[in-house]
């Protein structure tokens, strides 16, 4: 009987219920609600429902040892979480977002390129916020890509430069991606006059197949020359919309597009969530993170805006840009290229900025990958 | 004349090979060197000697075999650097030590002069008369202590010394200067304490590089615009002023683009309800994991012969 008793209340100390602290419950209930966003809001659910969950996997009280926590060598999830942790699934999942980027928007209209150059301001205006707080340029200069709306690229500069904050900063990354329908109209609205949303623009022209096999090479060498450092990223962004344009890759565009990005989103999901564990996550620069990570998507949004509207006082009637794609500049495809049709139908509901939108919008994902390595090059 | 031209090929493909290998040579450099070894780095018999290191500056593999190190501008294959070793290909970036101990049946790392009697130490080219680097050794350097490059493989070559200082350690086998992230990042701090360095430097040349994809695709654009009036042009019989392309207004699109949605997607074409059985005809298309379906449903048929 004694032994019974004895090895029930060993039982009872590998529990989670005589581990639990309030920060595992706390962090539970941030898990739900980020699943509770995902399913009953729909915001952004591809990622928060992985992470949401992985939060709860991460947050179950554990007994140290037992070899099964994120942060345990050579348990399963620790190492899923290398690939987080090395930074090697940001280049796949860039390989799935080239090849499922379709990038005419741009090549039609070239110079919607450089409204996703100013939209990166937001980087490096929460850089200064994060120095000015009292981070090191480190951790900084993970901090502030997160105003490049770019999750991949947000977990990738953070595993190299700061990879204390990789929980806080992917999770703040992810989540206010989510929240783009949110953060971004009333600053859209309040830089911009009734005129100005109501700007037509010159439907894209057709573009050549040869077009769009050029601009992934091209597009590549010259932005490579430039920041080798963002090689894994640009690399694979660029390869990805290769093996789709080319038109003789369509199964490896396929499975790049489809089950390859599907399989990390999941991974990176899962292990993002995993790592935000109680006792790395409930901080005070945690919540130091989340504040200037919205104060970034505010500053890439004005950016963008006001950069279009000084852009517009050197354009010629009729090719005038409506400053309501400025926000797209942001590389949270299609969330913030969606935000500008529905503002921009708000105002007019036959003018349709979707497609225009998407121009600034693709150009973000490649501004914010050249942005990242260009940090990269500076601290890492 | 196919004979001239592959021998023409192997004369070129050769002559590319032996100057790509010259080249390579030229990539070495003289990196760091120590006089007065008293109680610094060891050679494999336990000795310490004066010693010199070289660096790979370039991104390939440099074979040193064949080349020469010298303290005399007069006599400059004083020591030959043994060919056909694989201890002396030199790996991208990577360094290599010489003990200027004067002992040079000790192994191909032991020259046959030493630092304490040398005025200038001077690396040859495998021709043994191309100078590919020197430096001058400096005698008033106190014991144990280097003189290097700032930057590995950074500085002059001509032996006037630019680039080159007093070592705070000495580094041998290794960068002259360790540049890890700590230290990298603390100077950006106190060179850029609130950010606004980085801030207009890093969005210059996110602008810079995006300003020129822009300009390239700006002209790829407009020649694909020319070439494609042309075509029409010329099918149509007219001049290429009079084609124009249509633009269609953006609800075209957007009509366009609803149909495309509505044809391919989810929307129509499936119940929504659960428990709802399909009654669609559905296409399979042949797999040959599942060929047996339509293998045993088929009616077998005698081969014509």
């Amino acid at each position: 009987m004694e032994n019974i008793i004895s090895n029930l209340k060993t039982f009872w100390m590998f529990t989670g219920f005589a581990n639990v602290q309030w920060g595992h419950l706390v962090m539970i209930v941030i898990g739900c609600i980020f699943i509770y966003l995902a399913v009953k809001k729909e915001w952004e659910p591809m990622l928060l429902v992985p992470i949401g969950f992985g939060i709860l996997i991460g947050n179950i009280p554990l007994f140290a040892g037992m070899e099964v926590g994120i942060y345990e060598e050579g348990s399963v999830l620790n190492i899923l979480y290398q690939g987080v942790r090395l930074g090697f699934y940001p280049p796949l999942i860039f390989l799935g977002i080239g090849a499922i980027t379709d990038f005419s928007a741009l090549i039609s209209n070239p110079k919607l390129i450089l409204v996703g150059a100013a939209a990166q301001f937001g980087i490096f205006g929460a850089y200064a916020i994060a120095l000015a707080v009292g981070f090191d340029p480190l951790q900084a200069g993970s901090i502030g890509i997160i105003g490049g709306a770019d999750g991949p690229t947000a977990i990738f500069l953070t595993s190299r430069l700061a990879p204390d904050l990789l929980g806080a900063i992917a999770v703040s990354a992810y989540s206010y991606m989510a929240l783009v329908p949110v953060i971004q109209p009333p600053i859209m609205r309040l830089l911009t006059t009734k005129k100005e949303r109501l700007i037509r623009m010159k439907p894209p022209r057709p573009v050549a197949q040869t077009e769009k096999i050029l601009f992934p090479i091209i597009g590549f060498l010259i932005m490579a020359f430039i920041v080798p450092s963002g090689l894994p990223l640009l690399g694979m962004l660029f390869l990805g919309n290769l093996l789709k344009e080319s038109g003789v890759t369509k199964r490896l565009a396929t499975t790049a597009g489809g089950p390859l990005i599907d399989v990390v989103t999941i991974l990176v999901g899962l292990t993002v969530g995993a790592s935000t564990q109680a006792d790395h996550f409930l901080r005070l620069d945690s919540i130091k993170i989340f504040a200037i990570g919205a104060l970034s998507f505010m500053i890439a949004t004005f950016g963008g805006v006001f950069f279009v509207k000084i852009f517009n006082l050197f354009l010629k009637e009729g090719n005038k840009i409506n400053p309501l794609i400025g926000n797209a500049g942001i590389s949270a495809v299609p969330a913030s290229a969606r935000v500008s049709q529905m503002v921009g139908r708000q105002y007019d509901r036959t003018n349709h900025l979707l497609m225009h939108a998407m121009g600034p919008n693709v150009a973000g994902v490649i501004g914010s990958a050249v942005a990242a390595g260009i940090v990269l090059g500076f601290l890492g | 004349m196919k004979r001239i031209f592959k021998i023409f090929l192997v004369v070129v493909g050769l002559s590319v090979a032996l100057y790509a290998n010259g080249q390579n040579q030229s990539s070495m450099r003289i990196n760091e060197y120590l006089v007065f070894n008293t109680d610094d780095y060891q050679d494999d018999f336990g000795q310490q000697s004066s010693w010199i290191e070289l660096f790979n500056s370039s991104y390939g593999t440099v074979d040193l075999g064949g080349c020469y190190l010298t303290d005399d501008p007069n006599y400059l294959k004083k020591y030959p650097i043994p060919g056909g070793d694989v201890v002396t290909a030199i790996k991208p970036r990577q360094h290599v030590i010489f003990w200027a101990d004067n002992q040079p049946y000790r192994g191909t790392f032991h020259i046959s002069f030493d630092l304490e009697n040398a005025k200038e130490i001077i690396l040859v080219k495998s021709d043994g008369e191309t100078i590919i680097d020197r430096i001058p050794v400096h005698k008033d350097l106190g014991e144990n202590v280097s003189f290097g490059r700032l930057n590995d493989g950074v500085g002059s070559t001509n032996g006037d010394g630019e680039g080159w200082g007093i070592m705070e350690r000495t580094t041998p086998s290794t960068n002259n200067v360790t540049i890890d992230k700590t230290i990298k990042s603390t100077r950006m701090q106190e060179m850029d304490p609130y950010g606004w360095m980085m801030a207009v430097l890093a969005m210059t040349i996110i602008f810079l590089a995006l300003i020129i994809l822009y300009i390239i695709f700006k002209y790829i654009g407009k020649y694909n615009i020319k070439q494609g009036k042309k075509r029409v042009a010329a099918k149509a019989g007219k001049d290429i002023s009079e084609v124009q392309y249509d633009e269609l207004p953006g609800e075209t699109y957007a009509a366009i683009a609803m149909a495309l949605y509505l044809y391919k997607g989810d929307v129509e074409s499936h119940d929504e309800e659960s428990y709802v059985m399909t009654l669609q005809h559905t296409d399979r298309s042949y797999s040959p994991w599942s060929s047996k379906i339509y293998g045993l449903r088929r009616i077998p048929q005698l081969r014509k012969k």
